[in-house]
């Protein structure tokens, strides 16, 4: 199932047309404290007793950006593929547990103010709202469920300059993912 | 008194005030608020109870304090006076059984059609969890 950080269902149309499994709206951003989701994609594999086989993965559905972050979304598919097909996860247990990173307080603080942020901006107080982003992203400022999704709720672009600035500035912070490790090209 | 706004994973208008930078509402409407109710056993959610035993230190006059009562199960959370809203976390147990613990919890979210839908109706099978945006 895909679950959406979107605050409605609009920017989404572009891209769940013909998809056909369960789309979910999570505009409190709940998957992203219970979780802890610090970008997007994350993949998360849940087996048939709701325990998590393979926590938070930064794996890409398709080849869309392969030639920015020089991964394919084959090796994912396939491992999906063979799990389905032969219930093999092929992560040791050890690797698995815990994987994910608990959210220290000022991750959790962030989400805080970003809710706050999301409220005022729903009472038509921009000011505040942009006010509260910006404090929930110097609280949390290598997590994109808070930085990137808050400009498409600010008038910002979160494609072209923005992206990259913020791209540059999560580099140089260490490359911090909450989950398991992908190696990017850039 | 005025209307003060509950941010938990949904959102509840409940009677209350802002009071020195802190959220009052009564105690009755403490159960829309975080979704617990204080007892003389202490913070009582279904047939579970967390004893608080300082009571007093949850109230503000004979009001409660919405943060010290989030507080008392485990939950952090943040006031914003100038609109009336106090943003609760979910508690630390909850976050500790998904990442340390590994259960997936029953989310309950709405489709884009505005229906809701509960991880557990998937029970029994394999799921795929993708976490995505148009950002």
């Amino acid at each position: 199932m895909a679950v959406a950080l979107e605050q409605e269902r609009e920017p989404l149309e572009p891209f769940i047309e013909g998809i056909t499994i369960p789309i979910l709206l999570d505009a409190n951003h709940l998957v992203t404290e219970l979780y802890a989701v610090s970008n997007i994609p994350t993949v998360i594999w849940i087996d048939e007793d709701d325990r998590i086989v393979r926590p938070n993965t930064a794996a890409p559905g398709t080849d869309t950006f392969i030639d920015f972050t020089g991964v394919s979304c084959e090796p994912h598919m396939d491992a999906i593929r063979r799990w389905v097909r032969d219930g093999e996860v092929e992560l040791a247990a050890d690797e698995v547990q815990g994987a994910a990173g608990e959210l220290d307080n000022d991750e959790i603080n962030a989400r805080l103010y970003y809710r706050l942020a999301l409220h005022a901006r729903r009472q038509g107080d921009q000011a505040a709202a942009e006010a509260l982003f910006k404090t929930a992203g110097e609280l949390a400022p290598h997590d994109f469920t808070i930085r990137r999704s808050a400009m498409p709720l600010t008038g910002r672009d979160p494609f072209g300059e923005n992206f990259f600035g913020l791209w540059e500035e999560w580099k140089a912070g260490g490359r911090k993912y909450h989950g398991l490790n992908i190696d990017f090209k850039n | 008194m005025g209307t003060v706004t509950v941010l938990t994973e949904s959102s509840a208008e409940v009677a209350g005030d802002v009071v020195d930078g802190r959220v009052a509402i009564d105690a009755s409407a403490l159960t829309d608020a975080i979704g617990w109710q204080l007892k003389p056993e202490g913070l009582c959610q279904a047939d579970v109870c967390v004893p608080v035993p300082d009571q007093a230190a949850l109230m503000l006059g004979d009001r409660i304090d919405v943060a010290a009562a989030a507080a008392a199960v485990g939950r952090s959370s943040l006031v914003d006076a100038e609109h009336a809203a106090i943003a609760v976390s979910q508690p630390a147990t909850a976050r500790d059984t998904v990442v340390n613990g590994m259960q997936a919890p029953n989310l309950v979210l709405p489709d884009l059609d505005g229906n809701e839908v509960a991880m557990a109706e998937f029970r029994g099978r394999k799921k795929l969890l993708v976490v995505f945006a148009s950002w």
